[in-house]
């Protein structure tokens, strides 16, 4: 008779199969990407519209780090609420807890693909941005730093709008009520990361100082509160 | 029925024992309580046989409240997050009352303190509002608060609730000392307003400012057991009522 | 007054309302969560007697 071996896959296997899912799902219908991509453009010209009136000499730079963030919220808000929309319809959650497996896995893939979706709106949106808002002026030679914060932020986004949004998921009213806790818990991260983006955005003297302190600080945040919702994860999803 | 404990008749003894201590710090900080130097005058003047050279600051006073009660607010939240935290180890629904109950009082203590403060704040630094540490910090601790009750009333089963607010209360917790180092830490570029004082007491002042402190950390424990009590006897009339209509 | 008395005491007039307004405040605001909350306990504990007294009442008819 032969003998029948179990093989137990390993925690990271578990988890590229499980992130495999999550892309593959979204990238066969690209249904999240396109509505986040749409939306950023849109921002972008509510932008237009809001500075439509500044003077000639308006300096847009002191501005651009916080107006790429505030669109940066809005978007992955919009991902957020509908990174779950599609487990609720199919009850896919259901099928995936059944399987014998560390539920902070689960936290982990769906904090990744929210990640790589976000980074990937970033990637399309904020050249755009660039396009349509700071050709006329003339950012800092050390702009291309930004992309450290912006990657910093864009993981503390994830990671806790991912625990968030699975208990708003269940909830009544979920879209107003995921923006109502997921701005305020949000909001010393994009205090930190905002400080970085603008310092390397404008330039200037102690330009280092800052960008590394408010680096650091939005570090410190991301590795408190993946922690925490990493540890948290296991009572949402339960439940 | 429940038994009453220690703690049921410590309520009463408490909140009156608070409302005198803090009545008490609040007579002694306009009484006795001098004055906070403010701006270096060029002249002087000879008052009670005191050599004073600088303004007096009168707005200070409000901080003999202010204080405790934001320290009053912190410490409820603590609760919160303690109550939150044992609720998801022992999943006691007891522990979800204490919980949601704790929060309440931050609410109202936040509340207090966001009150206080912008009066003194507009008097002192001469706006309603201003992105300063303190000040956002409260204001992103009320929203949180505020965003704790309306999650409750969003969610319908009740284990689901109390685990999802229990969860949140925990974030909102760790959250808000997070907010208050971060807004602190980083320097802002632009001083719109002028700083006439900085906030703080100097150490004579200190007796009726400590009775405040423990006056209104007792009303709080007072309030909340009569709130624990309150929600209790609530809970047991659902009880009844679903034995009646059994 | 006295030129320098005043300007020694110069903030304190300006700040008595701000002071008074906020002590105001603060004790309303408890206040009215002490009012509610008494509210809510008489109102509890009204209706637990009317229903400790109805079941009372089925229990021996």
């Amino acid at each position: 008779m032969a003998e029948l071996t179990i093989v137990r896959p390993s925690a990271f296997k578990q988890f590229r199969v499980l992130l495999g899912k999550e892309l593959r799902q979204e990238f066969r219908t690209r249904e999240m990407l396109t509505s986040m991509g749409i939306y950023a453009l849109l921002v972008l010209v509510i932008f237009g519209a809001a500075l439509s009136q500044a003077a000639q000499g308006f300096d847009i730079l002191q501005v651009s780090g916080g107006l790429i963030w505030a669109l940066i919220v809005f978007t992955s808000l919009l991902g957020l609420n509908r990174s779950f929309s599609s487990e609720k319809e199919e009850a896919a959650l259901e099928g995936i807890l059944l399987m014998p497996m560390d539920r902070s896995l689960i936290f982990l893939s769906k904090a990744t693909s929210n990640l790589i979706f976000l980074l990937l709106v970033e990637l399309i949106s904020l050249p755009l941005f660039y396009f349509f808002f700071l050709t006329i002026s003339s950012p800092a030679p050390s702009f291309w730093m930004a992309s450290l914060p912006l990657l910093v932020g864009s993981i503390g986004i994830a990671g806790v709008g991912t625990l968030l949004a699975t208990i708003t998921s269940n909830a009544r009213g979920k879209d107003v009520l995921l923006a109502l806790l997921f701005i305020p818990i949000i909001y010393p991260l994009l205090h930190a990361v905002v400080a970085a983006t603008t310092v390397v955005v404008v330039g200037g003297d102690n330009l280092v100082g800052t960008f590394a302190t408010s680096l650091a600080l939005a570090g410190g945040y991301d590795v408190v509160m993946l922690a925490l919702s990493w540890f948290l994860y296991e009572f949402v999803i339960s439940n | 029925m429940r038994e009453r404990t220690i703690f049921d008749s410590l309520a009463w003894m408490a909140l009156l024992l608070g409302a005198l201590l803090s009545t008490a710090g609040f007579v002694l900080a306009f009484t006795t309580a001098p004055m906070v130097k403010g701006v270096d005058l060029q002249v002087f003047a000879q008052i009670g046989g005191v050599h004073v050279d600088y303004q007096l600051l009168f707005s200070q006073k409000i901080f003999y409240f202010h204080m405790p009660v934001a320290i009053t607010s912190f410490i409820a939240l603590l609760f919160t997050a303690i109550y939150s935290i044992i609720f998801l180890v022992k999943k006691d629904p007891k522990y979800d009352l204490r919980a949601r109950i704790a929060t309440e009082i931050a609410l109202v203590f936040v509340l207090m303190t966001m009150a206080s403060g912008m009066l003194w704040e507009r008097y002192e630094w001469g706006v309603w509002w201003t992105w300063e540490p303190r000040l956002t910090t409260y204001f992103i601790l009320t929203l949180m608060v505020i965003a704790y009750f309306i999650l409750r009333r969003a969610l319908d089963d009740p284990e689901r609730r109390a685990t999802y607010a229990a969860v949140f209360g925990v974030i909102a917790a760790v959250n808000a000392p997070i907010s208050f180092l971060i807004t602190r830490i980083i320097p802002t570029r632009t001083h719109p307003v002028i700083f006439r004082t900085d906030s703080g007491l100097p150490p004579d002042m200190l007796l009726p400012l400590l009775l405040s402190m423990f006056g209104i950390l007792m009303v709080a424990f007072g309030i909340y057991r009569f709130r624990l009590r309150e929600q209790r006897l609530r809970l047991q009339l659902e009880d009844l009522k679903a034995q009646l209509e059994d | 007054m006295d030129p320098i008395l005043s300007e020694i005491y110069q903030t304190v007039l300006g700040a008595a309302p701000y002071v008074i307004i906020a002590y105001a405040l603060m004790w309303m605001i408890l206040l009215v969560y002490v009012l509610i909350m008494v509210f809510s306990l008489k109102k509890t504990e009204k209706q637990m007697a009317a229903l400790t007294e109805e079941l009372r009442l089925r229990q021996k008819g």
